[in-house]
């Protein structure tokens, strides 16, 4: 089955995994204060409440809750989505870990309200010249409470 | 710190709109030569000069000031984003209010029609899809003003209203971008193309050329140049950056928490000694309609949750207890990015000169001014008149 699978590479590295097996999820790529325990996405070398100069990486949960959205009526510049032609959700999403994450959201403007759960998921955006499936992270909202 | 010994000697700006035959220096020269003619001095008096603007490339102040005359001033270049120009604003104040110089300039430019439609053929292909991009602002504003009406029930007419009212008082400003031939109704700003929910094209801000410019000077020849003229003064000019606090987002954001303009408006008011109650008129940073209701309560105005009555109430409007954005705001004003900050000084020393004519506040004698600025940073100037 791997033979066949498409390879995957993330539009910028160092942000979010990305698994093997598309069936895996994927996380945020995160930093710990080991000072303070203060979580940061993405990732920072000082910490941005106690100045420590004192974090390691950590993989953040790949859920967490909408704390506001918009619909922008307005297609996706570059997004090759059919999804994205008529426009599209804009959120921030709280991680239980703490940080506050903005992305683009997947879904419809029907589908998001404030609190919901949400899932990180990665979108194709587009082939490189090696065949692969450039990747990025969205949240899209989570079928089952987290 | 109190701004001691600095007054606004003289304001000067262009109508902001859209002018492709003309160039930025050209816009620059207009304010300019506006502004030391009401100050009454030469640009061989002028000791310092502050220049900001976005849209051009290195050295575009340093060259547009040759425009005045070639007299060696030390000029400096003053970047902060939407923020720019009550930045250079405040370094021309402190220039002043320092002792170092007698006479300085604070200018500001820009062609954002020709920034926009640079980043449209720079984003075609490239777009959004990058891992930090900055969404669209309006979109960025309107995830604030979707949280506000889940939080306290504000509607979509609220912001309306605010985006009609500052129309509405563009059409009473001949510097005004946009002056409505009639009374624009919420009903219009609501029916008109949508952009980010809630927010539709009226409630936003139009992209700008023109230029302002703000001469300070010490008091004493303030009241020789002008004896009959009230004196204004900067009383404080405040700046800040983004401050932590969890739930901070650092990739995507066109400014910082709504947090940014309580903590910048509490300084301001602290060092000046003066509270909301002794402001007469605010100009802010209504790039959208959504954001003005917001700096209701951050900048003091009412109590937490009770923005929505001052739009009900009208007290904001011509005539209200504390009317904002007199000369129309961003929205119908208008908004180049430099300049901005530099159309509220010359704006505030206008209402509190009682030179205002038909948006003039009664007895206007404290203003505020307030703009943030992506990257971000949050500004607030307090002027007085004597």
């Amino acid at each position: 089955v791997s033979g066949t699978r498409k390879q995957r590479v993330p539009i910028e590295p160092g942000f979010f995994s990305v698994p093997e097996d598309p069936a895996d999820p994927p996380h945020l790529l995160g930093s710990l204060c080991n000072a303070c325990g203060e979580h940061f996405f993405p990732r920072r070398a000082v910490c941005a409440q106690c100045l420590a100069q004192d974090t390691r990486d950590v993989e953040l949960a790949p859920r967490g809750t909408l704390y506001t959205w918009t619909w922008v009526h307005f297609p996706l510049f570059g997004s090759k989505a059919a999804g994205h032609a008529g426009g599209y959700g804009v959120g921030q999403i709280d991680l239980p870990e703490g940080p506050r994450v903005q992305t683009v959201l997947s879904g419809g403007p029907d589908d998001f309200r404030i609190g919901m759960p949400m899932q990180l998921e990665l979108e194709t955006l587009r082939e490189d010249k090696e065949g692969r499936d450039v990747v990025i992270h969205r949240f899209r909202p989570a079928e089952e409470p987290p | 710190v109190k701004l001691e010994n600095v007054a606004v000697l003289g304001v000067g700006m262009t109508r902001f709109g859209v002018y492709p035959e003309r160039s930025e220096r050209d816009l620059a020269r207009e304010a300019g030569l506006a502004a030391l003619r009401d100050a009454g001095v030469s640009f061989r008096d002028v000791d310092e000069a502050f220049v900001g603007y976005l849209a051009g490339t290195p050295m575009t102040g340093v060259r547009a000031m040759k425009e005045f005359g070639l007299t060696g001033l030390p000029v400096t270049h003053v970047e902060n984003a939407s923020a720019t120009g009550l930045v250079a604003f405040r370094d021309a104040a402190w220039a002043v209010a320092s002792g170092r110089c007698r006479v300085a300039m604070a200018l500001g430019f820009d062609k954002m029609t020709e920034m926009s439609a640079g980043a449209r053929s720079v984003s075609r292909g490239v777009g959004r899809d990058v891992i930090d991009s900055v969404i669209l602002p309006a979109a960025y504003f309107s995830l604030w003003a979707m949280r506000r009406m889940h939080e306290r029930g504000t509607r979509p007419e609220h912001f309306a209203e605010i985006a009609a009212k500052n129309w509405n008082f563009g059409a009473r400003n001949p510097w005004s971008d946009r002056q409505p031939d009639h009374e624009v109704t919420a009903a219009e700003v609501l029916a008109s193309r949508k952009i980010a929910e809630p927010v539709t094209a009226m409630m936003s801000c139009p992209v700008d050329d023109g230029a302002a410019c703000a001469i300070l000077a010490a008091p004493e020849l303030a009241r020789r140049l002008h004896p009959g003229r009230p004196l204004v003064r900067p009383v404080v000019s405040v700046l800040q950056s983004e401050t932590y606090a969890r739930g901070h987002t650092f990739m995507g954001p066109v400014v910082g928490p709504p947090s940014m303009t309580r903590d910048t408006a509490r300084q301001a008011y602290e060092e000046a000694g003066l509270g909301p109650e002794d402001v007469d008129l605010a100009l802010v940073h209504d790039a959208f309609a959504t954001e003005e209701l917001e700096y209701y309560e951050l900048l003091g105005f009412c109590r937490e949750g009770e923005a929505e009555k001052l739009v009900e109430e009208r007290q904001t409007w011509p005539g209200g207890r504390i009317p904002f954005n007199t000369d129309g705001g961003l929205i119908a004003r208008g908004h180049p990015g430099g300049p901005t900050g530099l159309a509220q000084v010359f704006e505030l020393t206008r209402q509190l000169r009682g030179e205002a004519g038909p948006r003039q506040v009664a007895n206007a004698r404290v203003g505020l001014a307030h703009l943030v600025g992506g990257g971000s940073v949050c500004t607030v100037s307090l002027l007085k008149r004597d």
